[in-house]
């Protein structure tokens, strides 16, 4: 194969995957999702947790992965919202995760009647990893002290009764990271309080261990999760509308994995590729 | 004859009291957000046909965004409420040995006393390996218990097909990774490669989730290019 006729084939796979994709953007195409254990045991942890806790929404993702991590935040505060769940959104990975979650929280609220401060609250970035959350443990507010806008925690009515961790009903952590770890380790590990994980499709393979080991409540595992949440809430929200493609650009590079194999299949027998064996040397 | 650096500074300062004017008049300020967004999105994407000017110009942009708002953020969310206000206007004067340890750090440019760096830095790793210890207890150890699943049991078929599928997973690929002798008994020799093969599987998993994850951004990209730029089909 020549070299021009190698540049233009990635070329050619690339658009092809932009017009899949596309073309079930533009179609209207009702996706049904086969809801899995691991995400509706999310959304019974949310329903089981009493009045008297505070639910912590933990956004640790950045704009690098608004594609799968903000239908999933979006769909779990829809959720809180809906069920006049008492919440707070707070990051202590990567400092843009609260202020994504503030947006998705500000857009959704008047819809469910809920008010900043006295239904939920953003406490904001905060800096310090694993002593930090073992501080936050033992102390909340004298560990957050402050909301996203300067004010003192304590003045804000959500935070009523809430005082350390035994006052948390459910931490939700979500990421594109192992940052569930910190929770894991330190919080569920020594107090109990039960952790729902939603993340990025990459990292769901690792987080079955924690789920199999009950670690955690559920998994929320990328686009498709997401999607499984909406369904479950009985609304058409990013995720159900963007499965479609999803789907669409999957069945195409099956198709481009297939077509790859077929022609170096039929390259080698011409003696024009070398042959490989599976695992390296 | 005008430089290029000259031009581009030109073109950067009108555009930027554009954008000023535009935001601090609310006149189109959701308008050029999403053309700003718009143009940014092509021009990473802009890669795909071959590396290019434009590319790494906004990729600058990115990292220098990045940047600016962390700084912003540790600034007024971490130092100002966090040591700031409780050393200054709570006058908590033992506050001030958070910057002196922080400042430890720094001594790493110094020959003479770059001592002091080690000491910071060894109390760290420190702290860390302590930590990773209870990570051992409170992590590890319940998955370890967890994947002792009962081959025999009254529970559903398909539940027992999972835990001996996981037995045989979880003996294999230990025996690939056993390095202390050669593997040269048959039984060891075909367990070792039924293992490398699952492990092929499991990377298979991880990689075709990673398409998935992917694919869920490329799609976030063209739904906002589609609907929210070019309003096509129920735009924003």
């Amino acid at each position: 194969m020549g070299r021009d006729s190698q540049f233009w084939s990635r070329r050619v796979i690339w658009l092809a995957l932009a017009i899949a994709t596309a073309a079930f953007l533009l179609v209207k195409v009702k996706a049904v999702m086969y809801v899995s254990k691991p995400a509706r045991d999310i959304y019974d942890a949310i329903e089981a947790v009493p009045a008297s806790k505070l639910i912590v929404i933990s956004c640790s993702w950045a704009p690098g992965t608004i594609g799968e991590n903000g239908p999933q935040t979006e769909a779990l505060i829809r959720h809180c919202f809906k069920a006049g769940k008492r919440f707070a959104i707070f990051g202590f990975v990567d400092p843009a995760g609260p202020g994504l979650g503030q947006a998705i929280a500000e857009r959704c609220q008047a819809q469910y009647g809920r008010r900043y401060g006295r239904d939920w609250v953003n406490w904001g970035f905060n800096i310090g990893g694993i002593p930090m959350i073992r501080g936050w443990a033992k102390n909340i507010p004298g560990t957050i002290k402050r909301d996203i806008f300067r004010k003192p925690i304590t003045s804000r009515p959500v935070m009523a009764g809430i005082k350390t961790v035994r006052d948390i009903g459910l931490v939700i952590e979500i990421t594109p990271s192992l940052s569930l770890q910190t929770w894991v380790d330190f919080i569920y590990g020594i107090y109990r309080t039960p952790i729902a994980y939603a993340c990025t499709g990459v990292m769901g393979p690792e987080a079955f261990p924690f789920y199999d080991a009950h670690q955690i409540v559920g998994v929320l595992k990328g686009l498709a999760g997401a999607a499984e949440y909406e369904q479950l809430m009985g609304y058409e929200g990013d995720a159900l509308k963007r499965m479609p493609a999803q789907s669409s650009a999957h069945a195409v590079v099956i198709a481009l994995i297939v077509l790859g194999n077929i022609l170096y299949l039929r390259a080698r027998r011409r003696g024009e590729a070398p042959e490989r064996r599976l695992g390296g040397s | 004859m005008r430089s290029p650096l000259l031009r581009l500074l030109m073109w950067l300062g009108v555009f930027g009291a554009g954008a000023y004017f535009g935001i601090r008049h609310h006149v189109f300020a959701g308008t050029l957000a999403v053309w700003l967004s718009a143009i940014a999105t092509l021009a990473i994407y802009s890669i795909l046909y071959r590396e290019n000017v434009v590319f790494r110009f906004f990729e600058h942009v990115l990292v220098g965004l990045a940047t600016g708002y962390g700084f912003y953020i540790v600034i007024t969310q971490v130092l100002e409420p966090k040591w700031w206000n409780p050393l200054a206007l709570e006058h908590k004067w033992y506050w001030v040995f958070a910057l002196l340890v922080a400042a430890m750090f720094y001594t790493v440019y110094s020959k003479r006393w770059s001592w002091m760096n080690r000491l910071a830095v060894g109390t760290f790793i420190g702290l860390a390996a302590g930590y990773g210890m209870v990570g051992f207890v409170t992590e590890l150890a319940p998955q370890l218990k967890a994947s002792f699943k009962p081959l025999w049991s009254h529970s559903a078929p398909y539940v027992q097909a999972n835990s001996l599928l996981f037995f045989i997973t979880i003996i294999t690929v230990m025996s690939y990774f056993f390095f202390s002798f050669e593997q040269r008994h048959p039984v060891v020799k075909g367990s070792t490669r039924l293992g490398r093969w699952l492990l092929m599987v499991a990377f298979g998993a991880i990689f075709g989730n990673t398409v998935m994850g992917r694919m869920s951004l490329l799609i976030d990209r063209l739904e906002f290019l589609l609907h929210h730029w070019l309003r096509i089909f129920g735009g924003a």
